[in-house]
């Protein structure tokens, strides 16, 4: 049972999350003129992938659907951006994950290159749709950077807390269908 | 490379023409969300008022430890101001006892500056800033429709986006641009005419709203105060948007404008209210349309 639910339950507190994660970005960067945006739900996704997901299960896949989508209804109402770009990112990892044995260089490695395409996809789509008119240098100096750095040590939060607990369900649930079939 | 197998380069394209798809469905013209967004809004927004809670009751008492620090000082200045107003308020009930045995000799019933209030909490701000828009606890059920302004009570702060059932979302101030103008009037002091104009849009690098007059005035003061004029159809007249920083005219040097800065914080406030417009607006006459109605 928690096993299975686990991480659907989680995912829904995080976007719901979203909507107040302001609160906790650090308010001298924000003062500074810098605009930082916390990606929790993305960040636990890349976790699922690596730690629950089996090489050819694509739980983590689904999930960045599923999440992506309610992030677009709720926080933006452009459908479609963050679905698409959580999915296609953390495909991307999954096929990666492959070549690489994970441990926890490999996962922050990964981590930080699944946050930079995620953030770069999406100003990519924004930009295309016509949301936002920042030069692409003003981004990556207001932005980008700072974001990176504040998701790793969210990341790096989420890793102490969930990384045993997703391991030991993804055991859990994936002996019980072996034992099934 | 095992990446570039066919199969995966088909999903990438199919997930791409669903991606344009959708993005196409949800930037047309929608008077309404689908009901499966509305579904989720009111959901997670339900869920963020559970989660909200214990996080402002903690912050709320931070807020008042600090507040007490400045208790005394802050005190003694309220009493003086108090004295100040004391006498402001007795001119103000007289003067709303006139304008109503006026309006009343004129038979004139409700006014396009009436409104009412709905009162409402943020719940969620969204969280790429690349959309300048809040979430709001009040949906469809308590009255709120779309286009209806949202104010604080230092003065305007946007207005609804989109509205579910128990939730609504509100593209703030600086999020405007020429698709939602709004209709305004600047109180000029020495001339009995109000000058006209409309807010254009919001210009990122000066933080500040840009005002485009639609007539030529000689003398238009900085520090003037910029009210709704109600005359867009939507909003009542009279919301406080912002005060005039600077007049100019445009890259063509053809008509007046001027940047103003939005009286009201457009970061960090928790309540705010919804302005219900007691006159029928545009939308309400156009829908009874045939009924003959004003």
């Amino acid at each position: 049972m928690m096993a299975r639910f686990f991480p659907p339950v989680i995912l829904l507190l995080l976007v719901a999350f979203q909507g107040i994660n302001y609160l906790f970005i650090p308010v001298y960067l924000t003062n500074q003129g810098f605009t930082v945006v916390i990606h929790g739900v993305f960040v636990f996704l890349v976790l699922v992938t690596l730690y629950y997901d089996l090489e050819s299960s694509y739980y983590g896949v689904l999930y960045a659907m599923i999440a992506g989508l309610m992030m677009d209804i709720v926080y933006t109402g452009v459908l479609g951006v963050y679905m698409f770009s959580y999915a296609i990112t953390i495909y991307l990892l999954h096929s990666l994950r492959k070549l690489l044995h994970v441990n926890i260089y490999v996962t922050s490695f990964l981590m930080l290159l699944g946050l930079a395409v995620l953030e770069l996809l999406l100003y990519r789509i924004y930009t295309w749709v016509g949301y936002q008119q920042i030069a692409f240098t003003d981004y990556i100096n207001e932005r980008f950077i700072y974001t990176l750095i504040v998701n790793m040590v969210v990341y790096l939060i989420f890793f102490v807390l969930f990384k045993k607990r997703l391991l030991t369900y993804s055991t859990r649930r994936f002996e019980e269908t072996k034992f099934k079939n | 490379m095992s990446f570039f197998r066919r199969k995966r380069l088909f999903t990438i394209l199919l997930s791409l023409i669903i991606l344009v798809g959708l993005i196409g469905f949800s930037i047309s013209e929608r008077n309404q969300l689908s009901s499966v967004e509305q579904f989720i809004q009111d959901g997670i927004g339900a869920l963020q008022q559970v989660v909200l809670t214990p996080v402002t009751y903690v912050a709320g008492v931070a807020d008042n430890i600090d507040e007490m620090k400045n208790l005394y000082q802050e005190n003694q200045v309220l009493k003086e101001n108090l004295s100040q107003y004391q006498q402001k308020v007795y001119e103000v009930q007289e003067l709303t006892k006139e304008n109503e045995e006026l309006a009343a000799m004129l038979g004139k019933s409700e006014s396009i500056t009436d409104y009412e209030p709905i009162q409402a909490s943020v719940i969620a701000r969204n969280p790429d800033q690349w959309f300048k828009q809040v979430m709001l606890n009040k949906g469809e059920q308590h009255g709120v429709t779309k286009d209806m302004a949202v104010i604080t009570a230092e003065g305007m702060i946007g207005k609804v986006q989109s509205t579910s059932q128990f939730t609504s979302r509100v593209l703030l101030l600086n999020g405007f641009d020429r698709s939602n103008r709004i209709s305004v009037n600047v109180d000029l002091t020495d001339q009995t005419e109000d000058a006209k104009g409309f807010i254009l849009g919001y210009n990122e690098e000066k933080e500040q709203l840009v005002l485009e007059f639609s007539d030529y005035y000689d003398e238009i003061p900085v520090d003037e105060v910029v009210f709704s004029s109600g005359l867009g159809g939507v909003f009542p007249k009279g919301l406080e948007i912002g005060t005039i920083e600077e007049v100019t005219t445009d890259q063509y040097g053809l008509t007046q404008v001027a940047y103003i800065k939005p009286s009201a914080a457009l970061e960090g406030f928790n309540h705010v209210i919804i302005v219900d417009r007691t006159m029928p607006t545009i939308f309400e006459v156009e829908a009874e349309e045939g009924s003959g109605e004003e």
